[in-house]
């Protein structure tokens, strides 16, 4: 009976299109522009609710959005819609990653070398500790242990660019928790070319393989990024400064590298960070420096989220799995927190504490890196990457909420410093 | 809660104190950032050449010289407090700079530094505390009475147009040109207790003011009184309030040079004080320093009539060169004479940056620059 009804619309529409010349054929799928606006209003009134009503960060909305619509519950976004929005969510975490990238200053680490003791030993620490419990307590492989730290040793870099922007945090916690964001990245990056080498040794008979996806990658991505930043920055040196010209240059440049990237199939999120240090180290007569991205590439970032809500593979949860990924979680916290304590450059205890407590979300990048490294070998990579893929899940609803924390807790956000008694 | 006014200290005469709010900006924009209480909190500092003190927001720090006999010693102090504010700054990856104003930033942005006086002072002025993110340069003078305090206090006034046109560095407010030399006195005129220190003989009758306006309730301690020059008892000294930060501190010392051969030369002449009469032009007058800077025109109640204050200066400075050679400044005040008759201050090379970069971000980041280059040897003293 509802499956006749289904059909009810279909059945009329060709039932017209016998009379009426005009009409198209029945729409098989839904067109990209109106599911990117069904899926920016879902995400976004879901965000907005959630902030306004419970005052969670807007980010654990979006991907409770997708998570809720997507394939594992109630289905409304389709696999097939997934993969015909991916476009759009890599050119939103391209945008953010190249946002990271730019704002990654290297030369912060020479002026104050504890900052670099600090960020080695939270990398060592986070890889070794999550490699170490997913190799003996969870019983993985050396190599799938290996992809399972390389995707989660890091911070998430949308989430926390989100949650500062959304708090407007200002202050050291803030600036420490992007530098340690950003340069994790960059270590997960090179972790996990290296490991992509690593799990083809262990499953390809072709050694090739082992060799050439890796050098593929390291080659490929900074050729983009260098190309695309020389691109925007030979154009944008013609015009004006902070010019609403130089934006423009500057989106179309990360979306050439965007577009590049998916077409030899090196990871977009890798290209524009590398990118974005390129715009950020290459830029000696401050080009693009003070030119930002318009506010409205935020709205990218509902996507982004939504569509990682959805691509979140609870449908496969277990009890087991979701035990581990809570070690997993666990260990990573340990490490993070424990690396902070230990050195972090200039900062009181407690504040270098939040530091650590901000920079545990995990969230796209390490979702989009499990899913690159499982489609190598979809039918071992996918029960492989279990782990990584729920611990994702999990931080992705309590990652923007610690670092919203620690930034409140530091007093940096508008909002925490009001309680202070009239620091707004 | 009101105050009792302290006692005056007595200082030895021609002492000299400076003061300089600085502004701490972003290496990634340039814009200002919120960064005193971390730099604060982390400070690892003996205090050898003075204080470095939070001020009313988080984007502003102060610096304050030991009590120093010379100008030299001033130099000193501000050079050994400007290596360690910018080595502290370095590590916390925040710039430093000068300037009476931040040229671009959004004051509705600026937050509240923590602590009781200023959150007492946020809940009085409400936004006007946030607008107040402006920088000036503050000098103290010694002195040995606090009758010669309020002499001085009111023989200065005249000279205050003389002060804001030399130290005139604050011509861009919200991102854009002002036609000011220095807008930063603006942001100071809203608050009601600002002004000129009215027309009082002696220490006895400004104690009585000052008990008039605490039983009035306008004042609670001296702190209230945002006069452009001020005695401050606790100190023994006269306070001049009206410079705007400059680009370096080597302007800073010569503007200092300025206020200890003048306090000299007044005290040891003595001219006669109209402070009733300046006290009708003195609004004016500032005004027109603020506006045109060295091209002012400035009113003389008493001849009744105008005069070029770069004609007036020029003179000035020559009378006080003896004065200056007596207290060892001669060389740090001849390094305001470009300004004078070149207009080569701090808003000319800020409006020259500006139309060389064409943006406003640049000029903020050779202004960082600028504060922390040390001038090649002596260049100052024969520019």
């Amino acid at each position: 009976m509802l499956e006749n009804l289904g059909k009810l619309p279909r059945l009329l529409w060709e039932s017209l299109l016998e009379r009426l010349i005009f009409l198209p054929p029945f729409p098989e799928r839904i067109d990209s522009l109106a599911l990117f606006s069904l899926l920016l209003v879902v995400g976004l009134l879901i965000g907005e609710w959630l902030h306004a009503h419970a005052r969670w960060p807007k980010v654990i909305g979006y991907v409770l959005a997708g998570t809720i619509f997507g394939p594992a519950l109630l289905g409304w976004i389709s696999i097939e819609a997934l993969a015909q929005a991916r476009p759009m969510a890599d050119a939103a975490l391209g945008l953010l990653m190249m946002e990271v990238g730019r704002r990654l200053d290297l030369s912060w680490l020479g002026r104050n070398p504890e900052l670099l003791r600090s960020t080695l030993s939270d990398i060592a620490l986070s890889f070794l500790l999550i490699f170490a419990f997913a190799l003996l307590l969870v019983g993985l492989s050396p190599a799938w242990a290996a992809a399972t730290a390389a995707v989660t040793m890091a911070s998430a870099p949308a989430v926390v660019l989100l949650t500062v922007e959304e708090s407007k945090a200002q202050g050291q916690v803030t600036e420490r928790i992007i530098l340690h964001t950003a340069i994790g990245s960059a270590a997960s990056f090179v972790a996990f070319i290296i490991v992509l080498g690593i799990v083809h040794a262990e499953h390809s008979e072709d050694w090739l393989n082992a060799l050439a996806h890796p050098l593929w990658i390291a080659i490929g991505a900074p050729l983009i990024a260098w190309g695309a930043a020389r691109l925007a920055l030979g154009i944008a040196g013609l015009l004006p400064k902070r010019s609403l010209a130089q934006v423009f240059v500057l989106i179309a440049s990360a979306l050439l590298a965007v577009g590049i990237a998916r077409m030899l199939a090196v990871p977009v999120f890798l290209t524009l960070f590398v990118m974005g240090i390129l715009l950020a180290s290459r830029d000696r007569h401050q080009t693009l420096r003070y030119t930002q991205l318009p506010e409205g590439h935020w709205l990218l970032a509902i996507i982004l989220f939504v569509i990682v809500g959805a691509s979140l593979p609870w449908q496969d949860f277990t009890w087991l799995t979701g035990l581990q990924a809570l070690g997993l979680l666990v260990v990573r916290a340990i490490a993070k927190i424990g690396a902070l304590a230990w050195s972090g450059g200039s900062l009181p205890l407690p504040k270098r504490l939040l530091v650590g407590i901000g920079i545990q979300p995990l969230s796209a990048t390490a979702v989009f890196m499990a899913y690159e490294i499982a489609s190598l070998y979809p039918e071992i990579g996918r029960s492989a990457l279990a782990l990584p893929l729920f611990s994702a899940a999990i931080m992705e609803l309590a990652g923007p909420a610690l670092c919203r924390l620690a930034l409140r807790k530091s007093g940096e956000t508008e909002s925490g410093a009001a309680s202070k008694g009239g620091i707004a | 809660m009101s105050q009792p006014l302290s006692e005056f200290t007595h200082s030895a005469a021609l002492t000299l104190g400076v003061e300089l709010e600085l502004q701490l900006v972003s290496r990634r924009d340039f814009d200002l950032t919120r960064a005193a209480t971390d730099l604060i909190d982390s400070l690892q500092y003996d205090e050898r050449f003075g204080e470095i003190k939070l001020e009313i927001t988080e984007s502003m720090i102060e610096i304050s010289t030991m009590p120093q006999a010379t100008v030299d010693g001033i130099a000193s102090d501000l050079a050994g407090l400007r290596e360690t504010l910018g080595m502290h700054c370095a590590r916390h990856n925040i710039a430093v700079c000068g300037g009476g104003t931040h040229p671009f930033h959004r004051w509705p942005e600026r937050r509240i530094c923590p602590g009781e006086r200023f959150d007492n002072l946020y809940q009085r002025y409400g936004y006007l505390a946030k607008q107040f993110t402006v920088f000036g340069q503050h000098i103290h003078v010694g002195c040995t009475s606090a009758d010669d305090a309020i002499w001085l206090t009111q023989a200065l006034g005249v000279y205050v147009p003389a002060f804001i046109a030399l130290s005139a560095a604050s011509p861009f407010v919200d991102g854009v040109d002002t036609f000011f030399q220095s807008a930063r006195l603006n942001a100071v005129s809203a608050f009601p207790l600002s002004g000129q220190c009215p027309p009082l003989a002696d220490w006895a009758e400004f104690i009585r003011h000052f008990s008039f306006l605490q039983a009035c309730g306008i004042a609670t301690s001296i702190k209230d009184l945002y006069w452009d020059v001020r005695p401050k008892p606790e100190f023994g000294t006269v306070e001049i309030r009206v410079c705007d930060t400059p680009l370096s501190i080597e302007q800073a010392s010569s503007l200092a040079a300025l206020a200890q051969s003048l306090s000299r030369w007044l005290l040891r002449t003595r001219p006669v004080l109209h402070t009733g009469l300046q006290a009708h032009v003195a609004r004016y007058n500032k005004f027109q320093a603020c506006r045109y800077g060295m091209a002012a025109m400035i009113s003389d109640p008493v001849a009744l009539c105008q005069r070029p204050l770069r004609e007036s200066l020029l003179e000035l400075l020559e009378t006080l060169s003896e004065d200056a050679r007596e207290l060892g400044c001669e060389h740090w005040l001849k390094a305001l004479l470009p300004i004078v008759s070149n207009d080569a201050g701090d808003a000319a090379w800020l409006r020259a940056r500006h139309l060389a970069q064409g943006n406003l971000n640049d000029v903020v980041r050779e202004t960082a620059e600028r504060l922390l280059t040390q001038p090649t040897h002596k260049s100052w003293e024969h520019s």
